[in-house]
């Protein structure tokens, strides 16, 4: 068997094994490459840090704990930029999953004692919401009656002095949504940005990228964090270091690997080709 | 202690799913079949939450509220015809239900928001850039790509064969974009994870312990079974 071919059969678990070094070894001994900041990224912190002081924010879980490596560092970062500044959150999730993610995130940050904000005054958890798209309609029309008791607290909605003055998709000033899929932007866009004009941006897995970047021309969509990459800007950004950015060597690294193998398998592939018409 | 017993459960679970790289193993098969219960487990429990907190307190309000409940609870329970193959069709009124619900409520807004959006955005692009000039290109090629109808097309001359070919390279393109994010994004699921195990900040420094015993572990009984049973297999003698 030539080089080429062996090239080709190559055992699958070797390559397996590469990826674990690839990944493992920068994590262990970070490189320090630079980190260069984007339009996706600036333009996201950007929106978020023009919003006036008194803006009601929607934020809504859009996946569960399996998109946790990706989605997470963006997520907590977020909070961290909305809640040095005075705006009012309610969290909801349209994923059976998204609460226990705010979970892992309120066991890391605490509102009260780290930004001063009140439960029920200056944020709110109201948690799943049945029936996806159908779901989302009805938050909508009536947020009280579709998600009456909160998620941490298991008081009724309407108690909340926050939620007094909320009660329609018109008392929210704009959407962020983090999300891995369906439902996600593509229903919100159907059901609060396209009837009631709700503003709307997002961060996503790098896998949507490309379903949700036309809606970005449009303008139905804001700003969007497309992945981990943009995220480590993001944290750049807002001078927060965190698990994005100690993973962007181990993604450099990665996707070296990947396009060497890439290029051998190809070069493996035609030089065979070549071989066998001549 | 309790954090601790989390923390190597979390890392041994981790690691259980990573041997199915290795290949079908019994550890691999306890951590999914596992995950699978819990996921489904937690999932019950938050739609029985939900349902409480939607008709707690009120479904009793008045004869209404009890007519609606009561039919809401009779087309739930219809689901449960799934698992029976004589009144099988009952199932069917749910998921009628749910469905033509579903598309009810997205018929409503799609040719807004998905169609003619696109559309206006596609004609108000400015041609400043050559960004935007690609798109005013390629996004009627592909579009004219997939029109198959019409008097005297011909694929295989004339324009149609310079649209098909601008076409053909602009879905290459796409479909590229969407390989290298989906690398992107498996890769990032994977490093999140090695994060975990290996402790850094935020996760807790105790997972690398755990890390290195269970991998130690997990490895020695893989391979130390793959041995057993190359021992126990008679070798076949060839002529």
């Amino acid at each position: 068997m030539s080089i080429l071919e062996k090239i080709q059969t190559i055992d699958r678990r070797y390559i397996y094994l590469l990826a674990w070094i690839a990944v493992l070894y920068p994590l262990l001994n970070p490189l320090g490459l630079p980190i260069s900041i984007g339009k996706y990224s600036t333009a996201y912190y950007n929106y978020i840090d023009e919003l006036p002081d008194d803006s009601v924010i929607m934020v809504t879980f859009d996946y569960g704990v399996s998109a946790m490596p990706e989605l997470y560092p963006l997520t907590i970062a977020t909070f961290k930029q909305l809640w040095t500044r005075d705006f009012t959150i309610i969290v909801v999730a349209s994923w059976l999953q998204g609460p226990m993610v705010m979970d892992v995130l309120l066991g890391e940050i605490d509102p009260q004692k780290d930004y001063g904000k009140v439960y029920g005054e200056d944020w709110v958890e109201l948690g799943w919401f049945a029936q996806a798209e159908i779901g989302m309609a009805a938050l909508g029309k009536d947020i009280w009656s579709t998600l009456p008791v909160d998620y941490i607290e298991n008081q009724p909605t309407s108690s909340f002095p926050i939620m007094q003055n909320i009660k329609t998709a018109e008392d929210i000033d704009l959407i962020i949504s983090f999300e891995t899929g369906t439902p996600g932007l593509s229903e919100w866009i159907r059901q609060w940005e396209t009837p009631y004009g709700t503003p709307i941006i997002m961060g996503c897995i790098g896998v949507m990228v490309p379903e949700v970047a036309p809606y970005l021309q449009t303008g139905q969509l804001g700003a969007l964090i497309p992945g981990l990459t943009a995220s480590a800007e993001y944290e750049l950004l807002l001078n927060q270091p965190g698990l994005a950015i100690s993973a962007v060597d181990a993604i450099s690294v990665s996707h070296l690997l990947v396009i060497l193998l890439v290029i051998l398998g190809n070069v493996g592939y035609f030089l065979s080709r070549g071989k066998e018409s001549s | 202690m309790a954090d601790l017993f989390a923390i190597w459960t979390a890392a041994f679970f981790t690691l259980a799913i990573y041997t199915f790289l290795y290949k079908e193993n019994t550890w691999f098969q306890i951590a999914t079949s596992i995950y699978l219960g819990t996921a489904v487990g937690y999932g019950v429990t938050v739609n029985l939450k939900y349902l409480r907190d939607q008709w707690g307190g009120i479904w009793s309000s008045s004869a209404f509220m009890m007519t609606m409940f009561a039919f809401a609870m009779l087309v739930g329970l219809l689901w449960y015809f799934r698992f029976s193959k004589k009144y099988f069709y009952l199932y069917r009124w749910p998921l009628a239900i749910l469905v033509g619900t579903g598309i009810g409520q997205a018929m409503q807004t799609i040719i807004f928001a998905q169609f003619l959006s696109q559309v206006q955005g596609q004609i108000s692009t400015p041609l400043t850039s050559v960004n935007n000039i690609l798109i005013a290109i390629m996004v009627p090629c592909v579009l004219l790509y997939f029109w198959f109808t019409g008097y005297g097309i011909n694929r295989d001359t004339g324009p149609m064969r310079v649209i098909d070919k601008i076409a053909r390279y602009t879905m290459m393109a796409g479909f590229g974009s969407a390989f290298g994010y989906t690398v992107l994004t498996r890769y990032s699921l994977f490093i999140g994870r090695c994060q975990f195990l290996l402790g850094i900040t935020p996760n807790p420094p105790e997972a690398k312990m755990a890390f290195m015993v269970i991998t130690v572990v997990l490895l020695a009984t893989l391979f130390g079974w793959d041995l057993y049973k190359r021992q126990k297999t008679p070798t076949v003698l060839q002529t």
